[in-house]
């Protein structure tokens, strides 16, 4: 789980071109939204094509994103569960 | 006479800000990082910047200096403000780079890089930063055109109430970099005479050699 998050924060970096920010400066529970690191709504996009992409998961149902997307750690239990790659 | 109270000039090789090249220790060749270095020089905090495509990079680093050089205040909302803007290539930059990411094998859409595919989103990305509430427009031409630039500033000042128009023409493609952001004063006593003569040379000047004195 501990190479998931890692793996998960530098991937969210990247897609989310989160200049100046480095893994250990993302907490793995804090509120990815509005606090913590303050995405938007076009990240919370990304963050759903980034599952997609490197994990084989497609959220279909909306309702679902809300919770899986509350913190890097949400994210992962979420990732772990479901990924097909 | 409206006159062109400050401007600045981005192109691959300088940055000139009212007739002074801005000495910027650039770290290699022309591209998306230069960009980044000139971010970087202006000591600025606004993160969204790295979010932003390549077009808005460019007009929003010109238009941050000029800003700065004519004392703008960006913490309140101004309706006395208009933007003018326009180029040749569209927002072709980002369209490419979106159209990389919907290839038949590799189909992962970018939202991100999508929200960039048109061109006057360098404008409100402008208007977002400065809280600037007046008309905005961006229009595509076939080359620069001073002569019509100057136009479409005049049609902006003709919108009642508005006594700026930041205005200009804002070129990224493939890594270069073809940028002149104006501000334009209805009524100052000081300044260059906005003229489609002194437009031209404005643009031409890519070595910070014009006698600017605002």
């Amino acid at each position: 789980m501990e190479t998931l998050i890692l793996d998960l924060k530098k991937q969210i970096i990247e897609a989310l071109n989160l200049e100046d920010i480095t893994p250990d400066d993302i907490d793995t529970n804090a509120p990815l939204f509005v606090e913590g690191l303050g995405l938007d709504s076009i990240d919370a996009l990304e963050l759903i094509v980034l599952m997609e992409k490197q994990y084989g998961i497609k959220l279909e149902d909306p309702g679902k994103s809300k919770e899986i997307f509350k913190s890097i750690a949400t994210m992962a239990e979420y990732i772990e569960k479901h990924r097909t790659k | 006479m409206k006159k062109i109270t400050s401007y600045c000039r981005i192109t691959d090789t300088a940055v000139i800000l009212n007739g002074n090249a801005r000495d910027i220790p650039f770290s290699g060749e022309p591209g998306p990082v230069r960009l980044t270095e000139i971010y970087r020089s202006l000591e600025t905090a606004y993160p969204k910047f790295h979010k932003m495509d390549n077009l808005s990079k460019a007009g929003f680093l010109a238009s941050e200096m000029v800003l700065r050089e004519a004392g703008y205040d960006m913490e309140t909302p101004d309706g006395t403000v208009s933007l003018v803007f326009a180029n040749s290539s569209s927002s072709l930059d980002d369209d490419i780079k979106f159209q990389h990411t919907i290839e038949k094998d590799n189909y992962f859409p970018s939202p991100a890089v999508f929200v960039y595919t048109l061109p006057n989103i360098v404008t409100g990305e402008i208007a977002i930063r400065n809280r600037i509430l007046g008309e905005t427009s961006f229009f595509i031409l076939r080359e620069f055109d001073a002569e019509k630039m100057q136009i479409f500033a005049e049609w902006a000042f003709a919108s009642p109430g508005i006594g700026h128009v930041l205005c200009g023409w804002a070129e990224y493609l493939d890594g270069h970099c073809d940028v002149l952001v104006m501000m334009v004063e209805r009524e100052s006593p000081d300044g260059l005479d906005f003229t489609t003569l002194n437009i031209h040379k404005l643009y031409f000047d890519q070595h910070g050699n014009f006698d600017f004195r605002p």
